[in-house]
Parts: C-alpha cells; structure tokens; sequence
C-alpha cells in the first residue's frame, strides 16, 4: 500500500515532537519486522504511545520511501485484523546505533548501580555508538554523575548474575530492625532505587512474600543452585515504585533553616508554612528514618505524630545525649 | 515535504544504494526539498546530515576512486545496532540501571534513555528492556500531569540542562539559596549534573559568583537555555574540571573554613551504610568490639554535626569544640521536649 504523496510546502523547524516520533519509529519499524503479526496494542505498548498513536505513526510511514518512489520503493507496514505485519521494510531491519546521548545515559545509570562488569559493558555501549560521536560520547559520559555504587563490585556482580540467571541467593544481611547481620536466602527479582539508595527486590521464602532489602546492607552474596522464574516486568514494574506510602505519615515541624532543607528532601512534602517554620509530613517512611531525617537539622525540627515516632524521636534524642 | 519524511527517505535512499549517491543525484531525487539556490539547498542537506546523525544514522562523504564514484553513503556497519557481546550479568547491570533510572523519573537525558532500553531490547535481546522504555516514554509524554508540580519541574529542569550541557549552551538560573534564603538570578555555564542522595545537582561556572558553584535542582525556580545559535557553544569548561570531586564531596568538605581533624565513634553494631557515609576519604579503624573509630577533615564543620546527629549510636570524640556543639543541640531539643 503506498499512500500518496502529500503536498509540497514549506519544511517547518523540528519540533521535539517530530524529533521524537523519528526516533520511536526507526525502532517500530524493525521491532515489526522482528515479531511479525504483534498486536497493535502490544507494539503500541513498546512503542510507548497508545493505539491511536501508534496507527498515526503507520500512516505517517506510509509516505515514506526512496527515489524513484515507485510503489515498491515505499515502506510498507499494514493491520490486518488487529495485528501489525511488514511487507517492505526498506532496510530498517535494525535500530540505528545508540546516540551519544542515549549510550552516556545509560552509562551513567550503570556506573551509579556498579558491578565488576560495569566498564566491560560502558565500553560496549562506547562502540555502539557511530564512530564520529565516539568522543562526543566520552565528553558527555565525564558530565553526569548519576551516583557511586552501593556496595563492593563482586557483590553486585553476583547479584546481577543472579538476577540473570534466575538463581536464589544467600546474603550476609545486616538487618536494621534487629541491629544484627543474618543468613538469608532470597530470590533475586530487580534492583530498584528510592530516595537514593539502591534495594534488592526479591522473594524471602522465609517471609512468604516479596521484600526490598538495601543493598548497601549486603555483606555477602552467594549463589545457589537453587533456579526460579522471576514475575514479568509488567508485574515488577510497580514494585519499581515501591514508594507507595503505606500507614500513617509521620508528621515533622521544622524551623525556618530547616524548613528550606527540608523542601528538597524527595519523599518530603510540605503541608504547612509560615515565617517562623512549617510542618512536613514522610509517607511511608519508619519512625528511625523520620528521627534521622529532624537530627539532621541540628535542633531545628521535631518529629510530632504519631505518637510512636514522637517517643522514638524523644528516646532517641535522650540517649545521644547521654553519650556526650 | 515534511522535515521528517524527508529524513526517513533520504535514510532509506542511501541505505539502498549499492554505491555512494552523488549531490547531483540527491537533488534530482529531492527537487522540492534540495532545488533551490545551490548555496541554500547544500546548507539544508548538511542540517538535514546533522539531524539525521543526530538520530544514530551517520551519512558519510565519500570522495570516491577508481571503483566508485563519489558521494553521500550510510556505512550499514556504522548504521545498525550491532549486539552487545557481553556476558548475561553484565546485560542484567545495564537492563536494571536503565530501568531503574527510568522508574525514577528524573535522570539526566531521561527520554534518551527510554530510547536507549528499547534498543538495548535488539542489542542484547532483552524483551523486557522495551516494555521498561515503553511505559517510561508513555509517563514521560503524559508530561506533569500525574507528578507533584516540585518533582514535575525538577524532571523539566533537567532535560532542559541535559541539553544545555550537552551543547555547553548557557542557562539563566533564578535561584533560592537554601543558607541565606534570598532569590537570585544568574547566568551559568552548566558544567555537569550529578545526584547525591535522591536529588539532582548542577555544577558550573557562575558569572554572579565568578567561580564554579553547585545548585540544587529543587531551589531552581526558573531556568532559561540561551535560545541563540543552538548548535554553537557559548564555553569550554575549564579543563581541571572533574565532576566527581564535586559529586563526592561530603557537605563538611565544602571548603568554608581551614581544615578542622575531627574523631568520631561508632558504637556497635555498626550498620555498613554508616561507615560508608563519611565518604571515600575518611580513615576508619575497627575496634575489637565491633566499634568503629572514624577520622576526618572537616572544613565545613556544622554539616559534620549534623550528619553525626542524624546517626543512630554515634558520637563526636574530637574536636572538643564540635562535641559541645553536639551537646548543646541535644539539651536544647531535650529540654522541649520533656
């Protein structure tokens, strides 16, 4: 099927917009060619557009082609009953090497999470990028510092292993609750990270359920011969985030000083404010983290509600100062 | 004809062709697009070459020899995706950084990494990998509307500055200071962007201070990219430039006074995160105990006073004026609070 061509006019600036739909369908067109028949909203999905989009960006590409533009020369994807099928691809069989942008980007994350293979894969995603952007490439990659690594190489080395290989693990855990390390076996789903620390999302068959375990309370990771199938992403996908705030919001008054601090703390959310200081509420966070969090401001804050995290602030506050 | 279009089919032309496609050629196939004076229509093929290199597809000049003539071509090899011959733990580092950085949402070049994790789906077949870039180019089309407008601007803030420091173009910062509360406005010539404990950081040159300066993202209350020339810079960074000495740099190392040695101790059991939270410089010795003995140089010493705080079973040994400092902030909350 080739469309028609549209009529001549004037080539308006790129748009981000345009700038983004280029880029979205020089991997449609080869993600179609690869997985003849998907379903529309399945390619929509990958694609990050809903359908409506998505069969947009379908008649979009009918109008490509190349010179002569006769009806072969023409790109030709079509939907038949639901599914997307490509009859000419035009040699867009394959995405376009990463950009210097997309690779530094990555190499960024992946330097912040670590592991002992983590300039192994830098310099692999370096040589996908074009030869030319290569140096654009390591110039951008000494601009962002996403953050140092969590915990020794080896062991997020053997976690990410792990994790690929779909093995069970046995940690040396520090467990903070308990102020004690322990042995734990746990099956490795992901590593998320939240309010800048990186957790271990996996299944604690001791606990029955899935768990996030920091990993920079990791001492030691082993793994066993023990396998298991991870849950598909879309089902990962929330624990992500697993931020959902759960029970009540610990409440904090802050002074003026703090209250500036405060503002940029993610997980903070100011509810109250005045010249002389406001209230802060933490969704989702334990009594510890919100008496750690008002310490930090060197007297300029109180945790106030509920009452637990009020008495666990109190007794924390007594204690310290029994040290001194 | 559309820009896009355009770019697509001058892709599709040159990756057909057996043999480099001469400027004549390219016109006679173009003639709307490339017809008009010549001096025009080159400089809008070279936009047009920029663009699409720009998008991962390099189009080469090839001055041609005996065997072949001479003209634009797409080297297949300089074009498709190759795969990432990496064992499978290491294609797990990239797949979950990626991820995770996505599920953040706010990360330096944020819609190029979602870009990055679709093809990372082809180079290293990780069919998850697109279904992470998916939702996060969805969420990050869906623009503010389901993020907390603080949040929101601070995912708005860096794509912004990704490009600024990208193009080393300069931005107009309006800025409230968290220590003395005032807004100010200045220009800054965006150096690099890092992140310490969840929050994002701009580091550059600024013109109001004349010296290199770090601004957290969440005081910035406007940002400006300089619109002009956009393919030009307007600065080099200073060549002993290093973005992680600033991005490690522990707040008591801001360098605000003379350098103050200061002992601090851990009582057991000490949780790993705690040592590591003084930072790659500090001298740490165990106790038989289980204790943790911890020295360093402070030149901002009230950060240092507020971090020992925050922790659970610590204490300041030394210097003797720090430890009352620590002791007059307990009385005082302990006296509110009983």
């Amino acid at each position: 099927v080739s469309g028609g061509r549209k009529p001549p006019g004037a080539a308006p600036p790129a748009k981000p917009e345009a700038r983004d739909r280029l880029r979205r369908v020089l991997f449609l067109v080869p993600y179609a060619v690869r997985h003849p028949g998907i379903p529309v909203k399945e390619l929509a999905r990958r694609c990050g557009v809903d359908e409506v989009e998505l069969l947009d960006d379908l008649d979009f590409l009918l109008n490509v082609g190349c010179p002569p533009f006769a009806p072969d020369d023409f790109l030709d994807l079509y939907v038949e009953g639901d599914r997307v099928y490509v009859a000419l691809h035009q040699s867009f069989t394959r995405p376009p090497r990463f950009t210097e942008s997309e690779a530094a980007s990555l190499a960024a994350a992946a330097r912040a999470l670590g592991g002992e293979g983590v300039e192994r894969a830098v310099k692999a995603l370096r040589d996908s990028v074009p030869r030319d952007r290569r140096q654009s490439f390591d110039e951008l990659s000494e601009r962002i510092y996403a953050g140092s690594p969590p915990a020794r190489g080896s062991v997020l080395g053997r976690l990410q292993r792990a994790i690929a290989e779909g093995r069970a693990v046995r940690l040396t855990y520090y467990t903070a609750s308990r102020q004690a390390e322990s042995e734990r076996t746990v099956r490795p789903y992901t590593l998320v990270g939240r309010l800048g620390h990186w957790y271990l999302w996996g299944h604690d068959p001791g606990r029955g359920r899935a768990l996030p375990f920091r990993v920079d309370r990791i001492k030691e990771c082993a793994l066993t011969d023990e396998r298991f199938e991870a849950p598909p992403e879309a089902e990962l996908a929330p624990s992500r985030l697993f931020s959902e705030p759960s029970g009540e919001a610990v409440r904090l008054r802050l002074g003026p000083g703090a209250l500036a601090w405060a503002r940029e703390r993610p997980g903070v959310r100011i509810v109250q404010e005045g010249p002389r200081g406001g209230v802060a509420e933490v969704a989702g966070v334990d009594a510890g983290w919100a008496t750690r969090l008002a310490l930090s401001f060197a007297g300029d804050a109180e945790v106030m509600a509920p009452p637990a995290a009020r008495r666990h602030f109190a007794e924390a506050v007594r204690r310290a100062l029994g040290r001194y | 004809m559309q820009k896009a279009q355009r770019l697509l089919d001058l892709a599709a032309l040159l990756l057909r062709a057996a043999e480099p496609v001469s400027w004549r050629e390219i016109q006679e196939q173009f003639p709307e697009d490339y017809g008009g004076s010549e001096e025009a229509s080159i400089r809008k093929f070279e936009r047009d070459k920029a663009e699409l290199l720009e998008l991962g597809i390099p189009v080469r000049y090839a001055s041609g020899d005996e065997d072949l003539p001479a003209g634009y071509l797409i080297d297949k090899d300089d074009f498709y995706l190759p795969d990432l011959k990496l064992p499978p733990e290491d294609l797990a580092l990239l797949y979950l950084a990626g991820s995770a950085a996505l599920a953040g949402g706010a990360f330096p070049y944020a819609r190029d990494l979602a870009h990055a994790m679709s093809k990372l789906s082809f180079a290293a077949r990780a069919g998850g990998a697109s279904e992470v870039a998916g939702l996060a180019a969805q969420r990050l089309g869906r623009g503010d509307a389901e993020e907390e407008p603080s949040r929101a601007a601070v995912v708005r803030g860096l794509e912004q500055l990704s490009q600024a420091v990208a193009a080393k173009k300069r931005v107009h910062v309006v800025y409230a200071g968290a220590e003395r509360r005032e807004v100010t406005e200045r220009d800054v010539d965006p150096y690099g962007l890092y992140q310490k404990g969840g929050a994002w950081f701009l580091v550059g040159h600024c013109h109001l201070r004349k010296a290199l300066r770090t601004f957290h993202l969440g005081r910035v209350r406007a940002l400006t990219v300089n619109p002009a020339a956009p393919r030009t810079p307007d600065f080099q960074p200073r060549k002993d430039f290093r973005l992680a000495d600033h991005a490690t740099r522990e707040p008591w190392e801001y360098a605000l006074r003379g350098a103050l040695a200061c002992r601090i101790r851990l009582e057991p059991p000490v949780a790993p995160e705690t040592v590591a939270s003084f930072g790659p410089r500090a001298r740490v010795r165990e106790e038989e105990r289980g204790g943790v003995t911890v020295e360093l140089e402070a030149t901002n010493p009230p950060a240092l006073v507020r971090h020992v705080l925050s922790l659970e079973r610590a204490e300041i040994l030394a210097p003797r004026e720090l430890r009352a400092e620590a002791r007059a902030v307990l009385a005082r909350l302990a006296r509110r609070l009983s």
